[in-house]
């Protein structure tokens, strides 16, 4: 059973609705966060915050953790290659997410550090 | 009263000359007729709304212009039946499942909101519960199938929630009475389950094997699992059609120490009693054939039984074609579905009979197929074949049997299998990425988040 590009697009018409108000929560604060940093000065190659990277780094982690349990299910029936590869492609996005999102912050906090 | 009074019926030199009028647009092969609109005056009615009838809908309206497209379905409510078992296992709210069938019927057409009682193959007219009929030149039916209860002695839907009963298939009201069910069970800390297969040919046949996997699994989360007894009782050899899958599956019981009892049909229930009558029916009966069902046949005597006590028990009713279907010219009269399933055949999904009428769905006769999966693979088939058979054309499509089954095997994990009735049941899987003999987390998500929107999309004719 072959999906086309249209049947794809037709499918996720139906998934992401339920999503959308999520989807654009998480999309508005990221753009928030950039923005408003980005108008007091922020650039993300000038400024350096380790704190920011550990926390981004564990989200990424804990998604292993909390993500199979959101779905219903558990980290132990991640079994599959393709099992493990969404769910590190998940926790790379989630790790990826909130760097963008705290990096501008903590410089909004802390003001510029350059090192 | 008679619909569609004003329109002449169609013979067959008549509806030849309807496709010579359809235009060139519809002389090109399968491919080209899926993209190409054909004009037409033909009078088409589909019976049943549901995922079949839904799809066919949607199709025909997209490809036909100048069709009288009617469709006959009574109810209101579009359910996502594929979503049941998740409710009964108490991962899904029962209204996850329900949409409104007027968010999926396409402009244009008729639809008849009351039920069908009867077809007249040979005057071409469907018989309304009002009195009225509905006469078309082409014919889908799309009914789904009807649940036999009754032919288990003192079962009736109404039963299901009470006295340790639960039943999946009857209604979303029964598949969430059956969770009710369940948790009864499982407060109780223990004891005897029994979980059932038909003798015939089910709809969604994975469902009773779900059902066991997913109680299984509640179980397990009480801690208690050494206090509570599993029993799966099938009438045949087989758990499943899928050769790989039905030696996993009698594996899988065997290491969680579901007890497999072979060649039990279960016979008769007594509520109150909490027990349960199986009839032995032995491996040189029929009933382990699975589709040489006799209504005649559930007779049980000289047959051997055995009463067994249970908790909590999981009924699949016998189901077959709904009544006015199997009175009708339209049933199978030979054959292994004789007297119980719509006459097609299985891979141009045309009536053997009556090359106007075509099927699809629950209701005919098939080896495997009664799934949404099925539907979605069918209902090409069906438009192509149809759009040719109008247009006077030898049939372009051929429905391979492709079915898939997202086999849950425990709360959090499935297997998703696809396969074809073709070359002994060979697995067809859509993802490469997949492998339906694993089971895997993907799947599960696949089951839990994705199905339903593709099954939307289906019913709108996207996919």
């Amino acid at each position: 059973m072959q999906f086309s590009l249209a049947g794809i697009l037709a499918v996720l018409s139906h998934a992401i609705p339920p999503f959308l108000p999520l989807i654009l929560a998480i999309l508005a604060l990221l753009v928030l966060a950039q923005l408003v940093g980005r108008l007091r000065g922020y650039r993300f190659t000038d400024y350096h915050c380790r704190p920011a990277a550990i926390v981004a780094l564990l989200a990424g982690v804990s998604t292993l953790w909390w993500l199979p349990r959101l779905t219903g299910s558990q980290l132990a029936f991640v079994a599959t290659a393709t099992d493990w590869a969404a769910l590190v492609a998940a926790a790379l996005g989630v790790a990826l997410l909130t760097w963008l999102v705290l990096h501008p912050l903590s410089y909004l906090v802390r003001g510029p550090r350059r090192h | 009263m008679t619909r569609h009074l004003e329109s002449p019926r169609l013979g067959r030199r008549q509806l030849l000359k309807l496709g010579i009028g359809a235009g060139a647009a519809g002389l090109v092969p399968l491919t080209g007729l899926a993209a190409n609109t054909v004009t037409t005056q033909a009078r088409i009615v589909i019976l049943g709304g549901g995922a079949a009838g839904m799809a066919m809908a949607n199709r025909l309206a997209m490809r036909l212009s100048g069709a009288r497209i009617t469709v006959v379905e009574p109810r209101e409510l579009h359910h996502y039946q594929p979503g049941w078992t998740l409710v009964a296992a108490g991962v899904w709210q029962p209204d996850r499942t329900l949409r409104a069938n007027a968010d999926f019927m396409p402009r244009g057409i008729d639809w008849i909101r009351q039920p069908a009682v009867g077809v007249d193959a040979e005057l071409r007219r469907v018989s309304l519960a009002d009195g009225s009929v509905a006469e078309y030149d082409f014919l889908v039916v799309a009914t789904g199938l009807q649940l036999n209860y009754h032919l288990i002695d003192g079962m009736s839907p109404e039963l299901i929630g009470r006295h340790g009963i639960g039943s999946v298939y009857a209604s979303l009201e029964a598949a969430t009475r059956t969770r009710d069910a369940i948790d009864t069970w499982l407060g109780q800390g223990g004891g005897q389950g029994l979980f059932t297969a038909a003798p015939t040919p089910v709809k969604c046949a994975g469902a009773p094997l779900k059902m066991a996997f997913t109680t299984l699994s509640r179980i397990k989360d009480t801690g208690r699992r050494d206090a509570f007894n599993l029993d799966y009782l099938t009438p045949g050899t087989a758990l499943f059609s899928q050769p790989w899958i039905n030696d996993f599956l009698k594996q899988r019981f065997d290491d969680e120490g579901i007890r497999r009892r072979h060649y039990y049909r279960l016979s008769a229930i007594d509520p109150g009693a909490k027990q349960a009558e199986f009839t032995f029916i032995g491996p040189a009966s029929e009933f382990t054939s699975h589709h040489e069902l006799r209504q005649e046949e559930f007779g049980r005597e000289g047959e051997m039984t055995e009463v067994i006590d249970y908790d909590f028990i999981h009924v699949v009713p016998p189901m077959s074609a709904p009544d006015f279907i199997r009175e009708s010219d339209l049933i199978a009269r030979l054959g292994p579905f004789r007297g119980e399933w719509l006459d097609t055949d299985i891979h141009t999904l045309q009536h053997n009979h009556y090359p106007e009428v075509f099927g699809i769905g629950d209701v005919i006769g098939a080896p495997i197929n009664k799934t949404a999966a099925s539907v979605k693979a069918q209902a090409p088939v069906v438009e192509a074949n149809l759009v040719a058979q109008l247009q006077g054309q030898a049939l372009p499509a051929r429905h391979n049997g492709y079915t898939s089954c997202p086999l849950i095997t425990d709360i959090g994990k499935a297997m998703l299998v696809e396969f074809g009735y073709d070359n002994d049941m060979a697995f067809l899987p859509s993802f490469s990425f997949i492998d339906p003999k694993e089971e895997s987390w993907a799947a599960w998500v696949l089951k839990d988040y994705l199905l339903q929107p593709a099954y939307y999309a289906m019913l709108e004719g996207r996919v």
